[in-house]
């Protein structure tokens, strides 16, 4: 499940940097678990061909959508 | 008559009305068996019994005139911040009067105490919080669930007969189902927020009772949305729709069993008809509920607030916070897509069927040491396992209700949960008491190890 997620030993250090955020090895270690459990279908999910959905403008929760 | 600490919501408030019960020796009793059984459940963080008596002293004639109720430590009281079960927010919160303190004062409830969370409301089984885990009921080595864990256990209990939750991705209904109650999502923006540190600005998140059954849910549930949830016969001829998906499939067998036979007395007792649905997409579903949800609670950080969090937040919470940072925009944009493309085609669904049905949860309630369950796909996390059937409501609004069907070998509770249309809340209750009814009330009148002895004493 994880052999889609791109190296969180690149991907992470390279976020945090560009963010200025820092990071002592236990939350590296658990941001690498969350990782690899979210990527794969995050990466699913962009891939994902939503170009005909006609977004719903100003999307009102309590109601059903307009059809 | 039974202790009145043991009676349902209902019942305590007719017993009161009718002058059978003294309000203040049921306010009594609840902080006596507060103290009693609360060491081993952790279900309640504080209580304050000044405040309660100031409450009661005060409290209206109202539909919960002098009943003790237990509110998630998600809102406000007057004389109390919110903490969300950690030890840092990334909303600076303060004393106030919330929607839910309003609408519970103004129902003449009495609030007794506030009830533990899972940290940060991120997770399903209420084994992390920043007051220690607390404990299910019905086996104290196992998870309550989340991340209502302190109210869904607080009700089982049966330290309070009602407690008022939150659900962002199921957190109402997962405790619930773990817990053996009856736990309802209204339909979105249908009750009181206000006050809550992230309503401004969420799509997802509603206020939600927590009883017994699905009568004492109609009774909180009325006083959270500020009007009643009327009972009718709208569930007769009910056409239910059933996902043959993961949310239906990749359960243990017991899960499967008490909830097919649930769905089945339900169909039977309405006299109404199941359909089989395709329901595509809701694993994705499930995570642009994760991925909105998120964005949410990152409103207000900075990486100058990541870099000074709290040592005493635990280090999940740490690094989750901080990978949330780095989640790519161009997700949430496509999470947002998918809520549309989901709401239309329940809207289409909901023209054919008026309530889709699956379990709550794949799993009965696992360890709080190890919250992992077993199902036919593999070791899954508790959290990654119950997200699946219960981000939905939230991703597209709908309202879902959760009630117990069974008991597992291990004697922990199992449960079925209905969604409805948009505005639907009424008709799910109705379904709720239908089942209750066909199934002569075994599962909601079942009582945890932990609360039989004052049960039978009665």
């Amino acid at each position: 499940m994880t052999e889609s997620a791109p190296s969180d030993e690149g991907f992470i250090p390279a976020g945090l940097a560009a963010l200025g955020i820092e990071a002592d090895e236990t939350d590296l270690a658990v941001m690498a678990a969350f990782h690899g459990l979210l990527w794969p279908p995050l990466a699913e999910l962009l891939a994902l061909d939503t170009g005909d959905v006609e977004p719903e403008r100003c999307p009102d929760l309590s109601r059903g959508p307009r059809l | 008559m039974s202790e009145p600490l043991d009676m349902g919501l209902r019942a305590q408030a007719a017993a009161i009305a009718a002058g059978e019960v003294d309000p203040g020796e049921l306010l009594d009793a609840a902080l006596a068996r507060i103290e009693e059984r609360n060491p081993a459940l952790n279900a309640v963080v504080e209580t304050f019994p000044e405040r309660s008596r100031e409450m009661l002293a005060a409290a209206p004639a109202g539909p919960l005139h002098g009943v003790p109720l237990v509110i998630k430590d998600e809102w406000p009281l007057p004389w109390r911040a919110q903490r969300f079960g950690a030890a840092e927010l990334m909303t600076p919160t303060a004393p106030g009067e919330s929607g839910p303190y309003r609408v519970l004062r103004d129902a003449g409830a009495t609030i007794v105490g506030v009830g533990n969370m899972h940290e940060l409301g991120a997770g399903s089984t209420g084994a992390l919080s920043y007051y220690g885990a607390a404990h299910n009921p019905w086996d104290t080595e196992r998870c309550p669930g989340g991340s209502s864990s302190g109210p869904a256990a607080a009700v089982a209990g049966r330290l309070v007969a009602g407690a008022v939750g939150a659900d962002g991705l199921g957190s109402v209904r997962l405790p619930a189902a773990y817990c053996g109650l009856t736990g309802l999502k209204p339909t979105f923006g249908r009750s009181a927020m206000e006050g809550h540190h992230l309503a401004p600005i969420t799509n997802l998140i509603v206020s939600g009772p927590l009883c017994a059954d699905a009568g004492d849910c109609r009774l909180l549930g009325s006083v959270l949305c500020g009007e009643e949830l009327a009972a009718g016969d709208a569930a007769a001829g009910l056409r239910i729709g059933v996902v043959r998906d993961p949310v239906s499939e990749d359960v243990t067998p017991e899960v499967a069993a008490a909830c097919e036979e649930a769905v089945e007395a339900l169909r039977a007792a309405t006299g109404g008809e199941l359909r089989e649905l395709a329901l595509p997409d809701l694993e994705a579903a499930s995570l642009a509920g994760i991925l909105i949800i998120n964005s949410e609670a990152m409103s207000g950080a900075t990486p100058e607030k990541l870099n000074r969090l709290s040592p005493e937040l635990s280090p999940i919470a740490r690094g989750t916070l901080k990978y949330a940072m780095l989640l790519p925009a161009a997700a949430v944009t496509q999470a947002q897509r998918l809520r549309t493309l989901m709401r239309r085609r329940l809207a289409a669904l909901f023209a054919e069927v008026d309530v889709i049905a699956w379990p709550t949860v794949p799993a009965p309630a696992p360890p709080l040491d190890a919250p992992v369950v077993e199902l036919p796909s593999g070791t899954r996390s508790a959290d990654q396992a119950n997200v699946r059937g219960a981000a939905l409501a939230n991703l597209t609004g709908i309202p879902a209700i959760s009630m117990p069907v069974g008991l597992s070998e291990d004697g922990l509770p199992l449960a079925l949960q209905l969604q409805g249309a948009w505005g639907a809340d009424e008709l799910l209750l109705d379904a709720a008491e239908a089942l209750e009814r066909a199934n002569g009330r075994r599962w909601v009148d079942a009582v945890p190890p932990l609360a039989e002895a004052s049960a039978t004493e009665a």
